[in-house]
Order: structure tokens, then C-alpha cells, then sequence
């Protein structure tokens, strides 16, 4: 069984360089090395002051010292109130939202009251806008301004994964309507179309998907003519060989459940915020060194500050999660968080063992090759206690009654097990106080599954959220409530919205049978291992069995190791491994399945602007040959941001077929709790501190 | 035949380094007396802008009529006149050429105009700031200004798209400096403007953050000249003592006295540089080279002349010819240079020898085989510096001919160089009239010669040299079919003017297909239409627009707004949306503008919703009356409740809420909502009396009803808990766990007692977890009892009490819990403990 569990992590350090995804580090280059054009257009020393919603993704493609290198003095978080600077120039680095655009105007209408004489620069992400000049103009500032962009788009957020890093893009999109996001997407998308060339094939699902893909098409088309020789927008790609994009809103279910790999629980219960997650301090430092570090930084001629940190919390500390320096969380992150146990004790087994070596060291040259090792044992003992510290962080939450209630109430419900039962368990989870996020999300996950929830069961509960946690929440559930999200309604619906929502009911019990979602017999878990339903213990989730579709047809079928192994037992050896990637023909063999989802259904084939049939021709023959050829590249996209659970899936399908990789694209990570907070209009808001740093 | 290249040749250096001196264009009595005019010359082989210099005298005659107003005059190189018009703007300070060959000026006002070749211009201003104070004086590059105040502070524009300019730092003088300059950006360390201003004996440098006095004592200086490439400056004294430093005044490179060139009288008209490594001081009837090591070339003219820096020489342009100096280029002198031994001059001392089917040529070839290729390059390269096609010529067949003993040699740069020459022949033919060099060509760019030639509206020129060069001919065929709309207006009669713009429209778009401009900007030629007044001309163009960023800002000044936000909407660019939403918003009556976006119907719902989204936070009174117009109640509701969330002030926000509720009693599907409105309505006064009762100690106002409860709770006031629990109808599973949680947050574990002594409507089971989970596990012992019997087991465990929960088991006679729990526990004191039960449990 230990080798059964290792597998995974075999073969992903077997794969051959060739096989290795896409290298995006370039496009932290890109953003870095926009970011230091942005600075030196300034000249001198400035003062940065910082939309605190970019820090962490400026975090992740830069670092402090590259800002004072390039002049920045000192680093302020944008939020209202004065503003003290001591030099000339003032450089705003925000987002374009009003709420900004007014803090900036009313600093500078400030220092003009106290006749202070700065210069101002205002750069926004990622580009220009009409409305902040707008807004600028009605403060009256606008002439003090100097306005430019700053192009971020995708940060690589891990070593196959993009993201747009915006927060809000689900609430933007399906609750407020705007469309900003899918607009920036777009653009982004075309970015990557530059460097690696046109996608051959576009295929997507949902109403904003395809908004997407087309805007993308035509875009391509206007910007491809006039310039073609600094990109590639020319030529349809040889890497990649296609664009999947799944809408959030096609698949609600699964970010409404709890996510249970490791990197996802971590998510779902501490919160990670642009790969950072916020741990005790002592879990990053060694704890022998910590009690001599205290006692030394406290002076001793003021015993009352010595005990005041006691007294509070143990201190924070941002840890930045990546598998780059931390080989460890790249084998953990995927994981079922019931293995990350075993696989730490695995770890920590061979470590003690590989330390034990010294013993064995006779010779002088020995002792050199086990020294030379020390280093890399080092850090693998500092992240092995990293991770055992956190896992111990998480054990007990995870054996809280309300998380196993709720984790029991949403197993129940995938499975439509007494529907009724679970809304009162609910109710019961209401009464007891759960936290607003947990219990929205498992209403809106039975309203999802059930198509509705009956009027008046619903009217008693919704009552029974607002008098718990606050009147306050009356927006969300009319948002929550209202088309096109609709992931929280009655049953029948009201006449008002009952055309417009009739036709998009969710399918989830056909799905749960065409699309494979619920593997029925859960209980050996290493089996599920090797089909993606592993991430959620038995649940498969729909957005990333969309994209098997697409990408690994006999995936959702069934199961494609059970299927190897089958074949293995029969011919008594190894049938070459893994299963050879079929090439992209689109949704073809699950139209009908897709059909039945809501929202429309996307499948271009792209090509050249301007070229004749002549061209096909190329195209039609590199589809041909690639999947024998070369390992090509999907880019899965998530309008509306992916879960982590979804991004460990994804890696699972790759893994389980050569020739295949996948580059995970999203507006941002989310999760259950976060869309809920987003949608009430209580997202993550940063303590602000005065002075900022990254 | 064209006489011998070194015919022009004159040495300097002894010998080691040549100028030549080329005449480009004879232009005997095209130009007037320069004398009299204060000239700015364009770079690139551009045109020279004359204004008569006011401080002059002029003999008045019947000719000089012109001089009665202020007129600037566009000369070409060849002599032609390209423009002439007439200011009307106050008095102007300077002018002179931006790189896109436009004419800057500037007035004392601080206004300025960019002229084109056709007389077109945008006007722009700097400011109200400068317009104060006036403007003194200004220097113009290519990229932009720096004009000096009248309080002598510096003013940077960057870039001519009417920036607002910086004031770059203080240098703290007192009088207008004798002379200055500017460096330009681009050729600065800092990629900064820097200026120099010559102020008594020293010369200050200020760039935006700091002005260094560089603390000299040879000045003033009169004239101040930096370099084209930026490294060096030129400047000469009032003694007339020529000195060259590095432009950080760190290295003194040359010292020249003036005073002893003969012939030279009256002031210096200018100092230029000629290319990177000679200065040129003109007088009025002379000029003299300076060559690094002091040396000299002398040069005299028949009047006075104006001379224009090139990055590879300089241009004259004097009363007889315009003539260009530069320093011979290192191919062409290892050509052409007497007794030279280089491979190229034997290479085409071999092709001579070949034409004339002497049998040196193979012995030549053969003794420069190594070096054929580079010889080969030299070649090539030194015909592109000739300015006769004939010589030209030879020097490429020499080329060919060596190339032709190559195995293997890459031609693409034989190819283009042809093709450049042939480029280069073109224009320079006189009734053109830009005199460009290779090394020029090579700088600006092909394409921007040709925007250089659609200027001249040499459209054909331009058109062809596309082709030849394979450009994509967009801008030629923009501006042309820009030119065409002004040319071709419409006749007096009205059915006539439709037909003709039919016609026009038909025409540009034909010839656009025909030519292949398939990325030409259709909107910017549909404005040039708009703005001659040809509304219909322009509406038809632009339907060939695809790109709507394009599209929508013409729309939206010719007024087609429905057209405009409907574009926006399709384009999926939201800025542009708002970009025509704020527009309209500010243009069109509050109800139309409503009207507009309503009647768009779910076409224009991303407009609407874009609105939305701005109103609430930028202009909610819209927002009101827009939802208010759309009888949209519900949301009108929600806009309430945003408001009562913002306002602290109690009354003020039950008056939201109660609005809120009207709203939502209006829509009678929203009967939930609207209960639910009145019971918030209800509790805050609750709340508020909450308040009275408890003199203000406690806040309670804006909490939810379990948080009510709660706070009631834990300060005491359970009658108040019981009264808020009956008037909100709480049921009762709910406020158990609450008055659970908080007697447990406040230690009263009597009162808990005695609250449980009622039947629990959550069992007991709660009661132990939570008061386990909080640390009390002394008093969760006492709810064990009260639980279910076979659950009493586990919970005793939670309690840790082990021999309790071994006793339950005995009592129950559970063997395998028993012995689960000998497993499970945690020290072998209480595992002996528990055999001993087990054993007696038989």
C-alpha cells in the first residue's frame, strides 16, 4: 500500500524535462520588469503608497529591495486619512475602483489645503480608465495627476498555475454585472497568445465563457493585423494545443463544498491569501531558538513590555506557500488530507534515516559527500516541521462537530439522501451558531442539487440566518437569490424570474450519473486515488470532469488506472505506462451532456486571420501528428476563480495520461467562504497598518 | 562621369581623418537673406522654418510687404517653399520641429501649435501657471520643450500630446541666463531632460530634481551646444574662446580661439556640431570646422547661412546652395582613400581591372581571399555613403563582383542596401527635396520617411516606396484618404453632395482593398470627414471600422448615442462603456439619458448594470432616481439598506430601513423581505430601549437577535433575553445553545444549572461538548448523567474520566466498549484500573 501511495510523486519526478510544463516564470519577468519601468518613469525618490489588494500579488513577483533599489522611499497602504511624505513625489499604485480613486483625491486636495507641493503619479491595474479620470475631474484634481498604466496581468501563482489574483471577480461578474473582468481575462489571454502563440482550439462552457471566447477571437482578429512581427499571434501555436474555459457559474457545486486536500483545507480553515497563509510565528522559526530570541529582544530594564506579548496572541507570521523552495508542500499540497498524516511520518522516517547516514560515514570523503547533503536535509527538517506544525494547526478543526456535521450534510446531499433531514440539519447548524459562510454555503449547496428549496422551508430559514447573524445579510441572500447567479432559491419560483431561470435548472442528478461525479462505493480511499473524485473523497468535481471531457474523454468514463490495471493483469506487464492523450476534438462524445448544462456552449476552432484553405492544411496535419510528437499544453481558464481542490484534480487527470499538460488559468483562488464573503460585500479587508510592506 | 568621390575630400588630422564637402542642391535665390530671419532647421533632411527676426532692420520695399506680420515661412532643403502662414497669437518666443516633422511653436503665452507640412495644427497650452508669468524663452527638441518663465523657473513638456508640463528644480538665478540648451531625453544618463544655462562665469545643470552649479570661471558663455548623441557640449565665450567639455563638465576635450580665424567678422551666428567629433562656428560669411585636436577646415560663403546638425554631419544651407559636411565614413575611406592597401579599395581596384579584362584581378582577388568577405561589407557599405548613383553603382558591382568568389555569403544585406539606395535616390531628387544620408535613413526608420513623404502629400511617392520596401501601406492610404475627403468637397447642390459622398466612400474603401490596407484605421479618416462637416461621409466610413475603441468616440461626438453605447457594449471593453456612459451622463437631461438606457433593453443591460455600479458609489442620488424611474423596487430597497448600514445616526437609519421596507411591500413577491424589514425596524427600537434601560452602558444598538440575546445574557438581564426571545419568535433549539454559550462565557454554571433543570430542547449532549470544548470539564460532568445512556461512555471519555466512563460500562455490561476503552486509554494506571471492572463485570 506504501508503494501505491508513493506512485503519484514517482512519476511526476520521473517525468522527462520534455514532458515539464510550460515555463511561465516569464511572466513574472513581464510584470516585474513592468513594475520597474512604472517606478523609473518618476525620477528621484518616492513615496509608493499601496492599493493594499495588489501587496500580496506584487509580493509574489517582487520583493522590498527591488522597490528601494528602483527609488521608492517609503511604502504606504492607500486608505483614507492624511497622508505625511517626505519626498516630492507621490506614486498611487491602486486598482481602478472609485473607492480609491476618492482616498487619492482627497489626500491630494489635503496637501493643496496645506499647500504641500508633491507630485503625483497614479498608476492603475491593469490599465487606464475613463472613470477614474472621470471621478478625478469631478474631485477637481485631475490636472495634479499624472496617469499611466500598469500592466499586471497573469501572476504565476504556482509552477502550473496563472492567476489574475483579483478577489472579487465572481461578485464583479454574476452579482454586480460587471463585465471588467472578462475584459481583462481577454487581454491577459491574448498576452499569452503573444508569447506562445494562437490556441488551436477554443472550447469553453457557459454564458460568460463564451462571452470570453469571443471577445478573445475578436480581439485577436483587430490586434493580429497590425502588429505581427514582435509576437506570435501570427501562427497558431505548437505548444499549446487548446483553451478550455469553464464559467464559475456552470459549476457551483464545488466550491460550495469543503475542500479536503491539504493545501485546499488549508484554504477552506486558515485562509491563504495570494499563496500566503498567516501562521504562529514559532511554526517558521526553530523552536530551540525561539524563548533565547525573546529574551534577548526584550530589554530587561522594562519587565511590563517583556510580559505584554505574552499576554496576547502568539504573533503571525505570512509564510509564502510554494513548492519552488518547499519540496515537501509540492508533494503534500494534493494530497487527501487523511494521507498528509502518513506521508509526513513517511518523510520524517527518511530523513532520520538519511541523518543516521553520518553514523555510517567512515572515511574522510564520506563525512564531505554527507555534509555537502546537510543542507538540503536542513531545509526538508525545517519544512517537515513546517507542515507537521500546520497539520497539527488543522487536526482539530477538523474534528470539530461543526465541521464534520457539515462535511456529513453536504456527502448527504451529493448523494440527494433525505433531502429534508439534511435542510434540518442546517437549521440545527443555525442554532448552534456556525458561522454565517458555512451555513450559506451548504443552503445554497442543497438549493444547487434540489433545484430550490420549498417557499416556505426556505422563508423559516432564511429568518433563521438574518435574526442569527444580522439583518445586514438581506442583500446576499436577494443576490444569492437573484438570476443569473440563482444558486439559492425557492421552490416553485416566484413568476417573476421563473422564465428566465426555467430553462437553467442544474441537471445534478443526470449529471451525477453521465458525468460519473459520485463514486459510490467510497471506501477504500486508495483506490478513488487514482480518479480525480479522490480530492473530495469520493466526489468528482463537475467543473474538472467538463474538462476531462475535452481532454481525457475515457476519464470520465471510468476510472483510466482501474482500466490500466485490468489491461495489466490480462497481458501479465506494464502496457508502456500511461495512456497516450487523445488530441483535442472538442466536446464531441458528451454533447448531450453538455447541452443539458446551463449556459451556452463553446467550440472554435482558431485559426490564422487572413489565411486562405491554403493554411488549413498545416493545422490539420500538426493535429495529427502532435499527440505523438510533442507534449502540448491545455490551458484550462476559470472565469471566475478555481478552487485549489479543482487545481490538485487537475493534476491528478494530468498526471494519469503522457502528452498531456495542463496550465491552470483563473481570475483568482477561491473558495466557499470566500465567494459567500465576496457576494455579502464582506471580503477580505486588510488590517491596515500605516506603513506598508510586501 | 561624376568626378572621383575625393574630389570633396579635405584633411584634417594630417592626413589620418577626411570631410568632404558635397553641395546637395543648387538654391541660387530660392531663399531669402537668412540674415534677416531667425531660422529652426528639421533634422533627417527636413525642411528649415523661417520667421522674419524683428530686431533686424530691413530695407522696406515694394517686395517686403510679407514682413508686416508675423509669418513663418517652411522651406524645403531644395529651396521649395512647402508653407507659409500668418500668427495671430501673441509673440512668439521659438519655434522649431518635432520628430514627426511638425512644426512646434511656442508664444510668450505659453500656447503652442503643431503645425504640419500642410498647414494644419493642434494648439495646446501649458498652462494657466506659465500663462502668468509668460513665457521668456524655450528650447525644442524632438521630444518635447523646456520653455523658461518669467520668473525664470524651467518648464518641461514631454511629448507633444499636450501634456501637462513639470517644473523642473529651481536653479535660483536672478537674470535669464546668456545662453542655454537642453539635452534631450533619451541621451541623458537619468533618461531625464537636463538643462544647461550659462548664468555669469559658470553654468548651471538642472534636471526635475536638483539644480548643481558646476562651478566653471571662463564664462559667460554666449552659445552652448550639446552634442547629438548628448556627451559632449560646445560652448564658446564672449572672448570668442571655442572650448569642448563632456557634458558632465568632467573632461576638457578641446580649446579653440576664434578671434584668429581670418575673414571672420562681426558675431558668431552659430555654433553646431558636425556629427559627434567636430564643431561648426558660422560668422556671416564664413565658417570654420574644428576638428577634435583644434585643427581646422575653413569654409566661405556668399552670405549668411544657417547650418542644421546632423547625427552624421551638418547641413548649410547658405544663399547659393545647400551643401552637406561630414566626416568621411570609415568604408568609404578605406575605398577611396589614396595609396589605400585595404582589402575593399583592392577589391575594387580588382573589379576596375576586371572591366577592363586586365588579368590583375585575380592577382588582387587573390591576395585579399582572407578578408574578401569583409571587403565585401566595405564595399556595400561605402556606396551607400556615395550621393551619385554612378558611383553608387560601381561600388555595388565591385561588391557583386567580389561577392561572386564567396562560397557561401549571406546577400540580404547587398539586397538592401540596393533597395535603400533606391529609396535614398528618390527622395533626394531636388523637386522632393530631402536630402537624407544613409546613416540618417538608418535612424529614422523607413517607415518614417514615408510618413515623412504623405506629409509632403507625395502620396504615390510614399505609396510605392511602401511596396518597394514591403511596409504595410496603412498610413499612407490613412492620410491619403484623409486628403482626399478635403480635397473632394461636395458641390453647391444638395443631391449632388450624396452622391458624392457615396462616391468618395466607394473610392476609399476600393482602393484600400486593392492596396491591401486591411489594418487602416477607418474611424480616424470617418473624424477627418466629421470635422470638414461631412456627417453622412463620415457615418459611412466608419461602418468599415472593426474596432469599436475606435468607433465609439466618433459616434459619441456626432452625437449618435445609442449607436455609440451599443458599440461600446459589443466591444466587451468596459472602459469604453463607461467611457460613453459618463459622456452621455453629462450631455443628455437625467430622464433621456434613463430613457436611453432603459429602452436598450438585455442588449444594453451591461451598460445599466455598469451605471449602477459607478452610481453607488460615486452619485447615489442618480442611482435612486434612476431605480426609481425603473420601478425597480427591490432595488431600490437594497439601496436603502446600503445607506442604513453606512449611517450611525439611530433614527436616520430606521428611517432607511423603514424605507426599505416600503419599498419592498411594494412588490408583492417580496412580502418575506418586506416582514423581515419591519422586525429589523423592531428590533432596533427594542434596542434603543434596550439602551434606555441599561443608561447607556451597553451597545446593543445594530446587533442581530442573537447577538441581543446574547449581550442580555451575559450582562444579567434575563428577563429582557426572555422578552426579545418571545417578541422575535426564536425557537427555542436556537436560544438554548445561545443562553448555553453565554452562561458558559460568563462562569455561571449555576444559572446553567438551573436553566437545564427545564427540558432541553437540544438534549444535553451540547452541554457537555461546549463546556469540554471551553475547559469547564468539572462542570460538563454534571450534564453527563442527563444524556442519552449509551452515548454517556464517549462523553465521560471527553471528560476524561475514565473510570467514570468505566463504570458506565460495567453498569451497561458493554464488553467491547470496555475494552475499546482499555485500548484507547492513555495510561497503564487507568488501563489497570479498568481490567480490574472488567473482570468483575461477570
Amino acid at each position: 500500500m506504501a508503494a501505491s501511495t508513493s506512485t503519484p510523486n514517482d512519476t511526476q519526478s520521473q517525468s522527462n524535462p520534455d514532458e515539464s510544463c510550460l515555463d511561465i516564470s516569464i511572466f513574472k519577468e513581464l510584470a516585474k520588469k513592468a513594475l520597474v519601468d512604472a517606478l523609473n518613469s518618476v525620477n528621484g525618490a518616492k513615496t509608493l503608497v499601496l492599493d493594499p489588494s495588489l501587496a500580496g500579488p506584487l509580493g509574489l513577483i517582487t520583493e522590498v529591495a527591488l522597490l528601494k533599489h528602483h527609488g521608492v522611499d517609503k511604502m504606504f497602504w492607500l486608505e483614507p486619512g492624511p497622508l505625511t511624505a517626505s519626498t516630492t513625489n507621490i506614486l498611487y499604485l491602486c486598482r481602478p475602483l472609485i473607492k480609491h480613486v476618492k482616498v487619492i483625491a482627497d489626500q491630494i486636495k489635503r496637501h493643496a489645503r496645506e499647500s504641500l507641493h508633491h507630485t503625483y503619479t497614479l498608476f492603475l491595474v491593469p490599465r487606464t480608465s475613463t472613470l477614474v479620470t472621470r471621478i478625478l475631474e469631478e474631485e477637481g484634481v485631475l490636472g495634479d495627476v499624472t496617469i499611466a498604466a500598469y500592466n499586471l496581468q497573469f501572476i504565476p501563482v504556482a509552477e502550473d498555475v496563472l492567476s489574475l489574483e483579483n478577489d472579487n471577480a465572481f461578485k464583479e461578474i454574476w452579482v454586480d454585472g460587471d463585465e471588467t473582468v472578462v475584459y481583462d481575462a481577454s487581454q491577459a489571454l491574448i498576452m499569452l497568445q503573444k508569447l506562445y502563440g494562437l490556441f488551436p482550439r477554443i472550447v469553453g462552457k457557459g454564458d460568460y465563457a463564451s462571452k470570453l471566447a469571443h471577445l478573445l477571437l475578436k480581439q485577436t482578429s483587430t490586434t493580429s493585423t497590425t502588429f505581427t512581427s514582435d509576437n506570435l499571434l501570427g501562427k497558431v501555436s505548437e505548444k499549446l494545443d487548446s483553451l478550455i474555459i469553464i464559467d464559475r457559474r456552470v459549476d457551483m457545486i464545488t466550491p460550495m463544498l469543503t475542500q479536503l486536500t491539504y493545501e485546499g483545507l488549508i484554504d477552506e480553515l486558515i485562509g491563504v491569501t495570494n499563496s500566503q497563509v498567516e501562521i504562529p510565528a514559532s511554526l517558521l522559526n526553530p523552536p530551540s531558538s525561539q524563548p533565547g530570541a525573546s529574551s534577548s529582544t526584550a530589554p530587561p530594564t522594562s519587565p511590563t513590555t517583556a510580559t505584554a506579548p505574552s499576554l496576547t496572541k502568539e504573533k503571525k507570521r505570512k509564510h509564502h506557500l510554494t513548492a519552488s523552495t518547499d519540496p515537501l508542500f509540492s508533494d503534500l499540497r494534493d494530497l487527501n488530507f487523511s494521507f498528509v498524516g502518513k506521508k509526513l511520518n513517511q518523510v520524517a522516517r527518511r530523513l532520520e534515516e538519511d541523518y543516521k547516514l553520518r553514523h555510517q560515514a567512515k572515511s574522510v570523503a564520506q563525512l564531505r559527500d554527507f555534509v555537502g547533503k546537510l543542507g538540503g536535509l536542513q531545509t526538508e527538517h525545517q519544512s517537515l516541521r513546517l507542515h507537521t506544525g500546520l497539520s497539527e494547526l488543522l487536526v482539530p478543526m477538523t474534528r470539530t462537530e461543526e465541521f464534520n456535521k457539515s462535511l456529513e450534510i453536504q456527502q448527504n446531499l451529493l448523494a440527494s439522501y433525505e433531502v429534508n433531514s439534511q435542510i434540518a440539519a442546517i437549521e440545527d447548524l443555525i442554532a448552534q451558531g456556525a458561522d454565517m459562510p458555512s451555513v450559506v454555503r451548504l443552503l445554497c449547496l442543497a438549493s444547487i442539487i434540489n433545484g430550490g428549496i420549498k417557499t416556505k422551508v426556505l422563508d423559516n430559514l432564511k429568518r433563521e440566518v438574518l435574526q442569527a447573524y444580522g439583518y445586514k445579510y438581506i442583500p446576499l441572500l436577494l443576490s444569492l437569490a437573484a438570476p443569473p447567479l440563482s444558486i439559492l432559491v425557492p421552490n416553485p419560483l416566484p413568476p417573476s424570474i421563473a422564465q428566465s431561470l426555467a430553462t437553467s435548472k442544474y441537471p445534478y442528478s443526470s449529471l451525477r450519473k453521465s458525468l460519473r461525479l459520485l463514486i459510490e462505493d467510497p471506501d477504500p480511499l486508495e483506490e478513488l486515488e487514482n480518479d480525480i473524485s479522490y480530492v473530495y473523497s469520493g466526489y468528482a468535481p463537475i467543473s474538472v470532469r467538463l474538462v476531462q471531457c475535452v481532454a481525457q474523454k475515457n476519464g470520465v468514463l471510468s476510472n483510466p488506472e482501474k482500466e490500466k490495471k485490468a489491461g495489466e493483469d490480462s497481458d501479465g506487464r506494464k502496457a508502456g505506462g500511461k495512456v497516450q492523450a487523445h488530441p483535442i476534438v472538442g466536446w464531441k462524445g458528451f454533447e448531450d451532456v453538455i447541452s443539458s448544462v446551463p449556459g451556452e456552449t463553446v467550440d472554435i476552432v482558431q485559426r490564422i486571420p487572413g489565411s486562405t484553405d491554403t493554411n488549413l492544411v498545416p493545422s490539420a496535419v500538426s493535429a495529427l501528428l502532435l499527440p505523438r510528437e510533442q507534449t502540448t499544453t491545455s490551458v484550462v481558464f476559470f472565469l471566475g476563480g478555481c478552487t485549489y481542490t479543482e487545481i490538485a484534480a487537475l493534476r491528478w487527470v494530468a498526471k494519469q495520461s503522457k502528452g498531456r499538460n495542463f496550465l491552470i488559468a483563473t481570475t483568482g483562488i477561491v473558495s466557499g467562504p470566500s465567494l459567500i464573503k465576496s457576494v455579502a460585500g464582506t471580503g477580505k479587508s486588510d488590517s491596515g497598518s500605516q506603513e506598508a510592506g510586501l | 562621369m561624376a568626378e572621383h568621390p575625393t574630389a570633396t575630400w579635405e584633411a584634417l588630422q594630417d592626413g589620418n581623418v577626411f570631410y568632404r564637402r558635397h553641395q546637395v542642391y543648387s538654391i541660387h535665390g530660392k531663399l531669402p537673406n537668412l540674415g534677416d530671419f531667425i531660422v529652426a532647421g528639421c533634422r533627417y533632411g527636413g525642411p528649415i522654418a523661417l520667421m522674419r527676426d524683428s530686431s533686424k532692420l530691413v530695407a522696406l520695399n515694394t517686395a517686403s510687404a510679407v514682413f508686416t506680420k508675423a509669418q513663418i515661412q517652411v522651406y524645403s532643403p531644395a529651396g521649395e517653399s512647402l508653407l507659409l502662414f500668418s500668427w495671430d497669437q501673441g509673440k512668439i518666443v521659438k519655434f522649431g520641429w518635432t520628430s514627426d516633422e511638425r512644426l512646434a511653436v511656442l508664444n510668450e503665452e505659453g500656447v503652442y501649435r503643431l503645425y504640419d507640412l500642410q498647414g494644419d495644427y493642434q494648439q495646446h497650452s501649458l498652462g494657466n501657471e506659465a500663462a502668468e508669468m509668460g513665457i521668456i524663452d524655450a528650447k525644442i527638441h524632438e521630444g518635447g520643450l523646456v520653455a523658461l518663465t518669467g520668473s525664470l523657473m524651467l518648464l518641461e513638456l514631454k511629448g507633444w500630446e499636450g501634456a501637462k508640463p513639470l517644473t523642473l528644480a529651481n536653479p535660483g538665478i536672478s537674470q535669464p541666463p546668456t545662453s542655454w540648451a537642453v539635452i534631450p531625453p533619451d541621451l541623458t544618463i537619468s533618461r531625464h531632460v537636463e538643462v544647461l544655462l550659462s548664468v555669469d562665469a559658470t553654468v548651471y545643470s538642472v534636471d526635475n530634481l536638483e539644480a548643481t552649479d558646476q562651478r566653471l570661471s571662463r564664462g559667460p558663455f554666449s552659445h552652448l551646444a550639446p552634442s547629438p548623441n548628448g556627451k559632449s557640449l560646445a560652448l564658446l565665450t564672449y572672448a570668442g574662446i571655442l572650448w569642448v567639455v563632456s557634458t558632465d563638465f568632467q573632461r576638457s576635450l578641446a580649446e579653440f580661439d576664434t578671434g584668429k580665424v581670418p575673414g571672420a567678422v562681426g558675431e558668431v551666428r552659430q555654433v553646431e556640431w558636425c556629427g559627434n567629433d567636430a564643431v561648426f562656428v558660422t560668422w556671416d560669411s564664413t565658417a570654420v570646422l574644428v576638428g577634435p585636436f583644434g585643427d581646422t577646415l575653413q569654409y566661405f560663403y556668399a552670405g549668411p547661412t544657417f547650418a542644421v546638425t546632423e547625427t552624421d554631419g551638418i547641413r548649410v544651407v547658405g544663399p547659393e546652395t545647400c551643401e552637406f559636411i561630414q566626416k568621411v565614413p570609415a568604408s568609404s575611406v578605406s575605398v577611396f582613400r589614396p595609396g589605400s592597401t585595404s582589402p575593399s579599395a583592392i577589391l575594387y581596384d580588382a573589379w576596375e581591372n576586371f572591366n577592363r579584362r586586365s588579368p590583375k584581378a585575380d592577382e588582387s582577388i587573390r591576395n585579399i581571399r582572407p578578408d574578401l568577405g569583409a571587403a565585401v561589407n566595405d564595399c556595400i557599405d561605402a556606396a551607400g555613403r556615395e550621393w551619385e548613383p554612378y558611383w553608387q553603382k560601381r561600388l555595388l558591382n565591385a561588391a557583386k563582383f567580389g561577392k561572386a568568389f564567396l562560397d557561401l555569403y549571406d546577400p540580404t544585406h547587398f539586397v538592401n542596401m540596393g533597395q535603400a539606395l533606391k529609396v535614398l535616390n528618390a527622395v533626394r531628387f531636388y523637386e522632393i527635396g530631402i536630402p537624407i544620408t544613409y546613416a540618417q535613413y538608418l535612424l529614422l526608420s523607413p517607415s518614417q520617411l514615408i510618413s515623412r513623404l504623405t506629409a509632403r502629400n507625395l502620396h504615390l511617392l510614399a505609396l510605392r516606396i511602401s511596396a518597394f520596401l514591403s511596409i504595410p501601406p496603412n498610413a499612407v492610404l490613412k492620410h491619403w484618404a484623409c486628403a482626399k475627403i478635403l480635397r473632394s468637397r461636395p458641390s453647391a447642390t444638395s443631391s449632388d453632395s450624396n452622391l458624392d459622398d457615396d462616391a468618395v466612400c466607394r473610392s476609399i474603401v476600393e482602393k484600400f482593398e486593392k492596396v491591401g490596407g486591411s489594418g487602416v484605421s477607418f474611424a480616424e479618416i470617418a473624424r477627418k470627414a466629421w470635422e470638414v462637416g461631412r456627417t453622412e461621409l463620415a457615418t459611412k466610413l466608419l461602418d468599415h471600422e472593426p474596432r469599436a475603441s475606435d468607433q465609439v468616440p466618433l459616434l459619441l461626438s456626432m452625437k449618435e448615442d445609442k449607436l455609440a453605447l451599443s458599440k461600446a457594449v459589443e466591444s466587451g471593453d468596459t472602459d469604453l462603456v463607461y467611457h460613453v456612459l459618463l459622456h452621455l451622463q453629462k450631455r443628455l437631461p437625467l430622464g433621456n439619458f434613463f430613457r436611453l438606457i432603459e429602452e436598450g433593453g438585455p442588449q444594453l443591460a451591461p451598460a445599466s448594470k455598469l451605471l449602477q455600479v459607478y452610481a453607488r458609489e460615486q452619485n447615489r442620488e442618480m442611482l435612486r432616481d434612476f431605480y426609481y424611474s425603473d420601478d425597480r423596487r427591490v432595488d431600490s430597497a437594497v439601496l436603502s439598506l446600503e445607506e442604513a448600514a453606512s449611517s450611525f445616526e439611530p433614527t436616520a437609519k430606521i428611517t432607511s430601513i423603514k424605507a426599505a421596507q416600503k419599498f419592498f411591500s411594494e412588490d408583492k413577491e417580496r412580502s418575506f423581505e418586506a416582514k423581515m424589514m419591519e422586525e429589523n425596524a423592531r428590533l432596533l427600537t427594542t434596542q434603543q430601549q434596550l439602551e434606555k434601560d441599561a443608561d447607556g452602558k451597553i451597545a446593543f444598538f445594530g446587533l442581530s437577535v442573537n447577538e441581543t440575546i446574547r449581550t442580555c445574557l451575559i450582562n444579567g438581564m434575563a428577563k429582557a433575553a426572555d422578552r426579545v426571545r418571545n417578541d422575535f419568535k426564536v425557537p427555542g433549539k436556537r436560544f438554548w445553545y445561545l443562553k448555553l454559550h453565554a452562561l458558559t462565557e460568563i462562569r455561571d454554571f449555576e444559572g446553567l444549572e438551573n436553566f437545564a433543570k427545564t427540558r432541553s430542547p437540544i438534549g444535553y449532549q451540547p452541554f457537555v461538548h461546549h463546556l469540554v470544548q471551553k475547559g469547564h470539564t468539572k462542570e460538563a460532568l454534571n450534564f453527563v448523567p442527563k444524556c442519552d445512556p449509551h452515548k454517556r461512555v464517549d462523553l465521560y471519555v471527553e471528560c476524561g474520566e475514565w473510570r467514570m466512563a468505566g463504570k458506565e460500562c460495567k453498569e451497561r455490561g458493554d464488553k467491547v466498549k470496555m475494552d475499546q476503552l482499555r485500548k484507547s486509554c492513555p495510561n497503564s494506571l487507568i488501563a489497570r484500573e479498568l481490567e480490574q471492572m472488567a473482570a468483575s463485570m461477570k
